[in-house]
C-alpha cells in the first residue's frame, strides 16, 4: 500500500475566481487564506481582519464559502478517479489516493506525481503531496508540507520524528500546554513516550493515531463513493455574461468528468451543459457532441472552446452544470491496421468541425435505391459502406439544388446557346405514391447534352417543357 | 564573415531547384493517370502535401474527371473530403467514382470553408481533399492552407474562379482547365520547374466517347402520363 495524501492549503482562496490584487478569504473576523499578493503584502493565515486591512487598505475581502469548498473537492475527488480507484476525502481540505497498484501504469512515482501536479495546475489548483505507506502518516507529511516520499513502514519513525506534533489532529488547547510544559515539540518526542502515559494524559485517540500512523493498527478508510450518474454543478464566483469566460470554470467540471469516466473504463459521445440564470429564467442548454465515444479531455476542451466562441448567453449566468447521460463502455485501444488509425484521427477534426459549422454541415454520402435522381442520395452522419446504386445508366457528379428552367428556341432548348443532345433518352418514371416534397411523382426523359461554352449537362424534359438537372464534372 | 557555401551543396537544399529542371517534392506524387500530364508534373504526377490550383473556365468539363484516377488512388487509403461543393454531389455518381465510405462532405462557406480545410489537411488523416473557393478568399488563407498541407500525403486541389489567373498564389502548381471538343485542355500557369507553354489536351472520361456532330435520332415523344 502506497498513499498520497493531496493536501490543498488554498482550497478556500480557490473557489473564487483567480486575482492579481491582494485578496483575502475570512471567516470570523480572522484571515483564512491569502493570495500572493496578499501574502507580498505581509498578509498571512492567522491574521486578524483589522491587521490585514490595515497592512494593505484595497484587500479584497471573501467571506469563507464552506458549501463552495465541499464541492469543489467533491470535483476534485471525481477527478482523481482517474489514477486509482480508491480514493477517500480525508478532513477538510484533504483527499487521499492509494496508489500503489497503479504506479506501474503511470510509469513510476515521479511521472504520476509530475502528472497529479500538471492536472491540478490545469484546473488552477495546487496541493502539497504527503507519501506514506500508512493513510495517516500521508496526510501528517502533507500537514507539514513535507513532500518527500516515505516508502518504508520501516522508515516511517525517522520520516515522521521532525513533524511538528501539531499536525495531530484533536488536541484541546488545555493539552497543546500541556504538551508545551513537557516539552513536546516533535513528533519524535511524543513518540519515545511511553503508549500508557499518554492515554492516561490525553485520551485513548492519541496513542491509537500513532499506532494508525507507523502502520501498526489498522486503520480503515471510509472510500469515496463515486456518483452513479455524472450531474456535477459549480456555481460561478461572480455571474457571467460573456460565454467565452465560462471555459474555466467548465474546464474543472471537464476534468472532474473526465477522471469519472476513466474509473469506468467509459466513454462519451455527447454530453450537456446546462447554463443556469437567474431570476426563475430557464436554464440553457449547450450540447457538446463527440464523432465516436471519448474519454479525452483535451477533446471534450477543443469542442468546448469551438461551441462557445459562436454562443451568445442570452442573460448572465450564475450557476453551470455538466450533465452525462449516457456513457457508453470504451474498447481498450489496440493499434489498428492501416484505415483504421486515419479515422482515429479524422475524428477529433470532425467533432470541431461539427462544433463550428453545426451538426448536419459534415456528413458522408450514401446511396438510396430509388430511380429518382434527387432521392438517390441520403446525408448519413458517419461515413459507410451502403447499399450499391440502383441504376447503371450516366450519371453526373454534380446535381442542381433544383431543376432549372431551360428556355426553348425553335424546339432546341438553350443554356448559354442551343443545346446538343449527345446521348438518350433515358426515362425516369417513379414515385407515383409519394407526395410533392418527398420527391413525387416523376415522369421524365433524360438526355446527356452539351453546349456551345463546352459543358456536359444532364437535362430532361417532362410536360412541362426542358430543365437543367445536372453537370458532368 | 561566414564561409562561402559551394553551389552544389545549395542545389541540394529540397526549396532550391534550377529554373531548366523539376524541383523534388519530399512527400512524393500521385500519378494522374494521364501520361501526356505526368510528364509536364514535377515528379510526375500531383504533388502531395501541397496545394494544386486548379482554375475551370467553366463548370462541367470534366475538372472532376481530370482528378478521377488520383482520387481513386488516395481513396485506398484514407477519406477524401469535398469542402464547400458547388453543388449536390449525387451519390450513385460518386459510388462509382469512388468508395463511398471514404467521401466526407463539409458543407461551409467562404473564410469557413478554408479554415475547415486547414483544419482537415493539418490532421493528416486524410487521403486527399477537394476544396472550392470563392474570388474574396485571399492569397494569405492559400498560404495557410498550403502551409497545413505541408508534410502530409494528402494532395490538395483547390478550384478557384478562372478570373483569378493573372493574380499571384501561393500554391506551387496551378493549372487553367477549359473545354476543348475532345476532352479537356490544361494550361499550366505554374510550376516549379520551367515555364510550360503548350496546352495539354487530355482524353478524360465523358459520358459520351464522341460528340456526334448532326442532331441524331428525332425526339420521341414528350413524356405523358396515361390517365386511364
Amino acid at each position: 500500500m502506497l498513499w498520497l495524501c493531496l493536501r490543498f492549503p488554498c482550497l478556500a482562496l480557490e473557489v473564487f475566481p483567480p486575482e492579481s490584487e491582494p485578496a483575502v478569504v475570512v471567516a470570523l473576523q480572522r484571515v483564512q487564506a491569502a493570495n500572493e499578493a496578499a501574502q507580498a503584502a505581509g498578509i498571512q493565515p492567522g491574521l486578524r481582519l483589522a491587521a490585514a486591512l490595515a497592512l494593505a487598505p484595497g484587500v479584497l475581502v471573501h467571506e469563507r464559502q464552506p458549501a463552495r469548498e465541499a464541492a469543489w473537492l467533491h470535483m476534485l475527488a471525481c477527478w482523481s478517479e482517474a489514477f486509482t480507484p480508491q480514493v477517500s476525502l480525508a478532513a477538510e481540505g484533504e483527499l487521499l489516493l492509494e496508489i500503489g497498484g497503479c504506479l506501474r501504469l503511470f510509469g513510476g512515482l515521479p511521472a504520476l506525481r509530475e502528472r497529479v501536479r500538471a492536472g491540478l495546475a490545469e484546473q488552477g489548483s495546487f496541493a502539497v503531496q504527503g507519501l506514506a505507506p500508512t493513510p495517516r502518516a500521508a496526510q501528517w507529511l502533507a500537514r507539514a508540507g513535507v513532500e518527500e516520499a516515505c516508502l518504508e513502514v520501516e522508515a516511517l519513525p525517522a520520516a515522521l520524528a521532525p513533524l511538528p506534533v501539531q499536525v495531530v489532529e484533536g488536541f484541546t488547547p488545555a493539552q497543546q500546554r500541556t504538551l508545551a510544559a513537557l516539552g513536546v515539540r516533535s513528533l519524535g518526542d511524543l513518540l519515545v513516550l511511553p503508549a500508557a502515559g499518554l492515554q492516561r494524559r490525553f485520551g485513548a485517540g492519541l496513542p491509537l493515531q500513532l499506532a494508525q500512523a507507523l502502520g501498526e493498527r489498522p486503520d480503515p478508510r471510509a472510500a469515496f463513493i463515486f456518483p452513479e450518474h455524472f450531474a456535477e454543478r459549480l456555481e460561478l464566483p461572480a455571474k457571467v455574461s460573456e460565454a467565452a469566460m465560462l471555459l474555466f470554470a467548465l474546464r474543472r467540471l471537464l476534468a472532474a468528468l473526465a477522471g469519472w469516466l476513466a474509473a469506468r473504463a467509459s466513454g462519451l459521445s455527447s454530453c450537456r451543459i446546462l447554463l443556469e440564470h437567474e431570476d426563475g429564467l430557464p436554464a440553457s442548454e449547450l450540447p457538446l457532441n463527440f464523432a465516436e465515444p471519448t474519454a479525452d479531455l483535451a477533446r471534450f476542451e477543443r469542442v468546448l472552446r469551438e461551441r462557445l466562441e459562436h454562443y451568445r448567453l442570452t442573460a448572465p449566468v450564475w450557476r453551470v452544470q455538466v450533465l452525462a447521460d449516457e456513457a457508453q463502455p470504451l474498447a481498450g485501444r489496440s493499434l489498428g491496421l492501416f484505415g483504421q488509425e486515419a479515422a482515429q484521427a479524422l475524428a477529433p477534426v470532425i467533432e470541431r468541425l461539427r462544433a463550428r459549422l453545426g451538426e448536419a454541415a459534415v456528413h458522408g454520402l450514401a446511396c438510396v435505391a430509388d430511380h429518382r435522381p434527387e432521392c438517390a442520395s441520403r446525408a448519413v452522419p458517419e461515413a459507410q459502406a451502403g447499399v450499391r446504386p440502383a441504376v447503371a445508366g450516366t450519371r453526373p457528379l454534380w446535381l442542381l439544388p433544383r431543376p432549372q428552367a431551360l428556355g426553348e428556341r425553335a424546339g432546341v432548348p438553350q443554356h448559354e446557346g442551343a443545346i446538343l443532345r449527345l446521348a438518350g433518352p433515358e426515362r425516369i418514371e417513379s414515385g407515383w405514391w409519394s407526395e410533392v416534397g418527398q420527391g413525387g411523382d416523376v415522369t421524365r426523359d433524360y438526355f446527356v447534352a452539351s453546349n456551345p461554352r463546352g459543358e456536359w449537362l444532364w437535362v430532361f424534359r417532362d410536360a412541362q417543357g426542358w430543365w437543367l438537372h445536372g453537370l458532368f464534372a | 564573415m561566414s564561409m562561402p557555401v559551394p553551389l552544389d551543396e545549395v542545389l541540394l537544399r529540397p526549396d532550391v531547384w534550377r529554373g531548366d529542371r523539376f524541383a523534388p517534392n519530399e512527400a512524393g506524387e500521385v500519378a494522374s493517370g494521364f501520361a501526356a500530364l505526368d510528364a509536364e508534373l514535377p515528379g510526375g504526377g500531383w504533388p502531395r502535401g501541397a496545394l494544386t490550383e486548379l482554375l475551370p473556365a467553366q463548370r462541367g468539363i470534366g475538372e472532376l474527371a481530370l482528378l478521377q484516377p488520383a482520387l481513386r488512388h488516395c481513396a485506398e487509403v484514407a477519406p477524401v473530403a469535398l469542402v464547400a461543393a458547388p453543388f449536390l454531389p449525387h451519390a450513385p455518381a460518386w459510388a462509382a467514382a469512388l468508395p463511398l465510405e471514404r467521401l466526407l462532405l463539409v458543407e461551409a462557406s467562404g473564410r469557413e470553408a478554408a479554415w475547415a480545410a486547414e483544419a482537415l489537411l493539418a490532421s493528416g488523416a486524410l487521403g486527399a481533399l477537394l476544396l472550392w473557393l470563392p474570388a474574396q478568399v485571399d492569397a494569405r488563407s492559400l498560404r495557410r492552407l498550403q502551409l497545413a498541407a505541408e508534410g502530409h500525403r494528402a494532395p490538395a486541389f483547390v478550384f478557384r474562379p478562372p478570373a483569378l489567373a493573372r493574380s499571384a498564389s501561393p500554391a506551387p502548381l496551378r493549372l487553367a482547365l477549359s473545354a476543348a471538343p475532345q476532352g479537356l485542355q490544361v494550361d499550366l500557369l505554374k510550376r516549379r520547374g520551367p515555364p510550360c507553354s503548350k496546352a495539354l489536351l487530355l482524353p478524360v472520361a465523358r459520358p459520351v466517347a464522341q460528340r456526334p456532330q448532326p442532331q441524331a435520332a428525332p425526339l420521341p415523344l414528350r413524356p405523358q402520363r396515361v390517365q386511364v
